[in-house]
């Protein structure tokens, strides 16, 4: 089962599973299993926005007049949405493109990592501006034990899909000649079924990394611009939250069709033997964002947020995206404990207009219009 | 005038206004965000009733799950909260 760019098998997409079923040949949107995937494909075009639009200058003064523990909070909040984005960036591309079977969702997941490559540069943007030299900052990403914790958290899935699937198409399945070492290094007998379930866990911690761990750190961007503090940074989180609420659509979707078996049969059927597993990586990246929550306080907490209420907000999200994709609320909280947020989110009231957003570009490009003698003295009647 | 039950409660339905702006004008607190169809925080169980969309609703819907942001009724409709 080798990849190819473009099998020349004459297939029809409207009769292919969304993953592992014949390879995408011809880009063809007339036609659609999912009609959805194209809908967030024209939504997300349309969102389209560049970091450089947005001005930030201002940040660097609020954030050299915040007190230390209130950088320490900005600062690693700022690292971990890094990562995460560093992360969103290229797995998608990495580990489903190889898998995908219609060309609507493959062209959604091309557009999905794509925009995420706009936050990564986004985060650029915004740290050059505050630090003559963020490479500090930079190299903290990899070498912080906090962050590091959860990114093996976060890569692990992508890793053990991407090495099942690199191993198939290379070798096959039948492991005759060639044996499947796992990336703990054991031989494992491996199935197409065993790697259909990694492919199921990858969506559940997926969603969970998009659904979950980054509205908990939207909601530490938008407690200082909530107090007029460092707001051309929350201009851009504002823009990613809008990105980033589609993005968990998708892999709702994708999880959703499986378990509603409106997709592959055997998907639906290791949906409900995963049923558990997937319930655990939720579970699990609500804890890990609790107790990051005590390292983002742990010298003090801000006017508006705190450890306790950073943590309920955990469970009030946690709760509303576990229900989107079918399982019980886990937690009591019913309420969302900073409703507040709900302005940062609403994404009908992003301005884009340059005249009225501050579009640095948009300025650069203006006409000078100090006129000097001097300009005029070559002039002659 | 038809009527919105909104989790047992009733309230006048306007057929020109969204679900959600029907809710909000009767200053009921609703979950939303997008208000255009794309983020489920306003997914909503439906009792009984018919809702047409103005717009997609791109977040996943079971059966008898509506979006209240881009969703409009013409007729009797009863919804409850998720």
């Amino acid at each position: 089962m080798a990849y190819t760019t473009f099998s020349t098998l004459s297939n029809d997409a409207l009769k292919e599973p969304m993953f592992f079923g014949n390879p995408v040949n011809v880009a063809r949107y007339d036609q659609q299993k999912f009609e959805v995937f194209e809908k967030l494909i024209e939504k997300q075009l349309s969102f389209f926005w560049r970091p450089e639009e947005i001005d930030v200058s201002r940040d660097r003064i609020d954030f050299l007049n915040l007190p230390d523990h209130e950088q320490h909070i900005f600062i690693s909040n700022l690292k971990y949405q890094t990562l995460l984005d560093s992360i969103q960036g290229r797995s998608p591309n990495v580990a489903l493109l190889p898998i995908v079977s219609l060309p609507e969702l493959e062209t959604w997941i091309e557009t999905w990592a794509f925009s995420e490559t706009i936050h990564s540069r986004s985060y650029t943007h915004i740290l050059r501006n505050l630090f003559t030299d963020p490479n500090e900052v930079f190299e903290d990403i990899v070498n912080n034990n906090e962050i590091q914790k959860r990114a093996i958290d976060i890569s692990y899935y992508y890793d053990e899909l991407i090495h099942a699937v690199q191993f198939m198409q290379l070798h096959g399945l039948e492991q005759t000649k060639v044996e499947y070492i796992n990336l703990q290094g054991k031989a494992e007998k491996i199935t197409l079924r065993d790697i259909k379930k990694k492919l199921y866990l990858c969506i559940c911690s997926t969603n969970a990394l998009e659904a979950i761990r980054f509205y908990v750190s939207f909601a530490c961007s938008f407690a200082f611009a909530e107090r007029d503090l460092l707001e051309g940074n929350a201009k851009i989180i504002k823009l990613i939250a809008r990105d980033e609420a589609l993005h968990l659509n998708s892999t709702q979707q994708i999880l959703n069709l499986w378990a509603d078996g409106k997709d592959d049969p055997e998907m639906a059927e290791i949906a409900l033997e995963c049923f558990a597993e997937g319930r655990e990586i939720f579970l699990k990246a609500a804890q890990q964002e609790k107790e990051w929550a005590q390292y983002l306080f742990k010298d003090g907490s801000m006017i508006g947020l705190n450890e306790q209420i950073l943590c309920q907000y955990v469970e009030y999200i946690s709760n509303q995206r576990m229900q989107a994709i079918g399982y019980e609320a886990p937690f009591e909280v019913k309420n969302n404990p900073i409703p507040w947020i709900n302005h940062w989110l609403v994404s009908d009231n992003v301005q884009v207009a340059p005249q009225e957003a501050e579009i640095s570009s948009y300025l650069v490009g203006q006409i000078n219009s100090s006129v000097d003698s001097e300009d005029l003295s070559t002039f002659e009647l | 005038m038809p009527i919105l039950t909104y989790n047992g409660q009733q309230y006048p339905l306007h057929t020109e206004k969204t679900l959600l702006e029907n809710l909000e004008s009767q200053a009921v607190s609703v979950e939303f965000h997008c208000r255009e169809g794309h983020c489920g925080a306003c997914r909503s169980k439906l009792i009984s009733g018919k809702v047409t969309y103005s717009q997609f609703p791109m977040a996943y819907l079971r059966g008898d799950e509506v979006l209240l942001c881009c969703s409009k009724s013409e007729e009797n409709i009863t919804i409850d909260a998720p």
